[in-house]
């Protein structure tokens, strides 16, 4: 009745190592991964309509800081590390192990290019702000952020030159009467309100600190109402703004804010942009390692790892194939649809 | 198993496919620069960038010198990324209703009755201070 004589005359599976099923299994499921992602932009950048029911996602590359050329170069430089890996593989086949090593470092060289490209284009959104939650998406929201940074200054320098004693001390005799309000907005609204005194009390630049704070008070409680009771157009909060940064007496406390120009689903934008390019570079930053261990083996590179640097190329080509489509998607298509 | 080993280390000359990817690297970037018509645009860049992949799967990924197995795993993920685009299309483009009364978009009335059903853009149209404004009284 037994038949488990034949099992082991049998040949279970594929006709190719274990270790590239697993790889192109894996690569299966990365293909899924990265279409959801894809597929979820799509439909975010259809379903973000303006009133007459078109798209009105940001394509502006002024607003955006989406820079083309960076894009172009850096699928041009996946394509050469692409190249150099499947060279790579090559000479591991005809073991010719020093060359297989020359490209793989080309290939891990280019590699930290790309990121650095990459870097450099986050630079780019990091230091305008665009990142998801930090947009502004109407008028009313860039002058609502331009509020919150200007006291965010004014309250900074406040902690730092009004000592916590000007709140609790407040006979000046060196002990404490008051305790320090639990509630911070408190503390920062003592502190403002010691000022005059504190200015009586002082010299020197000491006292042109706290009078550039009383000053800069001012101007905030004015900048409060104003905005609270809807009183400011976008022009004139940035003309407030230019007019406050450009004080001789407290503008250095202000120095470099400047309005944030409002992008209508810039936030959405700013969430997919990352979200997609941040795991495509995570996916770079993983096949760096890969090469990095073949690397590692330095003048012991073997016909051992041959299957290694097979299947860390295949990895590598998926991740080209991801960016030559996210390139298109993200820097060239949004414009023209 | 001797037969397939040598079967996939064929000899491409992968110096020209590269030089193929780089040519058409250059194109998507022209057809971004020259002007064209937007739809041209796209279908130009997205035919580009299928001619790129091909390419990259066909000869360096060596799915050209492969066995049978590679559909087995290939075609199910690529039916179902497809799928998954086509599925969603209801939504985005056969849809009966009109973007100005999409649930979503509308904001919620206030107490001053004025506001109501105005969408958000239609605010930034006008200032975008309705809906601030209502926020403080509040």
């Amino acid at each position: 009745m037994s038949d488990s004589h034949h099992a082991p005359a049998m040949h279970m599976g594929l006709p190719i190592s274990r270790a590239k099923l697993g790889m192109w299994l894996f690569l299966g499921t990365e293909i899924m991964f990265f279409t959801a992602f894809i597929g979820t932009y799509i439909v975010l950048y259809f379903g973000s309509v303006d009133a007459t029911g078109k798209s009105a996602w940001p394509t502006d590359t002024h607003v955006t800081h989406l820079n083309i050329a960076a894009g172009g170069i850096n699928t041009f430089v996946l394509l050469a590390s692409s190249y150099f890996v499947v060279v790579a593989h090559e000479a591991m086949a005809k073991r010719d192990f020093s060359r297989a090593r020359k490209f793989l470092i080309f290939t891990f060289a280019l590699a930290c290019v790309f990121l650095g490209i990459k870097s450099f284009e986050y630079y780019g959104k990091f230091s305008h702000d665009i990142l998801p939650g930090r947009i502004p998406e109407t008028d009313t929201q860039a002058i609502g952020k331009m509020e919150l940074q200007v006291e965010s200054r004014f309250h900074k320098r406040l902690d730092s030159v009004v000592p916590d004693s000007a709140i609790t001390d407040v006979d000046g005799d060196g002990t404490s009467e008051r305790d320090m309000p639990t509630d911070q907005s408190m503390v920062y609204y003592q502190k403002a309100a010691a000022l005059p005194q504190l200015i009586d009390s002082a010299e020197g630049t000491r006292k042109e600190d706290y009078e550039a704070l009383l000053a800069l008070n001012g101007q905030v409680n004015k900048l409060r109402e104003q905005i609270a009771g809807n009183k400011l157009t976008y022009a004139q909060a940035d003309e407030s703004l230019h007019g406050m940064v450009e004080d001789e007496q407290f503008g250095s406390i202000l120095s470099g804010l400047h309005m944030s120009t409002p992008i209508l689903y810039g936030n959405l934008f700013a969430s997919v942009y990352f979200l997609m390019t941040g795991f495509h570079a995570i996916h770079v930053i993983v096949g760096m390692i890969l090469f990095a261990t073949v690397l590692a083996q330095g003048d012991k590179l073997s016909e051992r790892w041959s299957n290694w640097v097979e299947n860390s190329g295949l990895y590598w080509h998926f991740v080209d194939l991801v960016w030559i489509f996210l390139f298109p998607l993200l820097y060239i298509i949004p414009g023209n649809i | 198993m001797d037969h397939t080993h040598d079967e996939s280390h064929p000899h491409v000359n992968y110096l020209l496919i590269f030089i193929g990817l780089c040519i058409c690297t250059a194109l998507s970037v022209v057809f971004d620069v020259v002007k064209m018509a937007p739809a041209l645009v796209v279908f130009a860049v997205l035919a580009v960038a299928v001619a790129k992949a091909s390419l990259v799967m066909t000869f360096f990924m060596h799915l050209k010198f492969e066995g049978r197995w590679k559909y087995i795993i290939l075609l199910p993920t690529a039916i179902l990324g497809v799928g998954l685009m086509v599925a969603l299309a209801p939504d985005m483009a056969m849809h009966y209703y009109r973007y100005d009364v999409m649930q979503s978009r509308v904001v919620a009335p206030r107490g001053g009755g004025h506001g109501a059903g105005h969408t958000a853009e239609e605010g930034a149209e006008h200032g975008g201070e309705t809906e601030a404004k209502e926020a403080k009284h509040h």
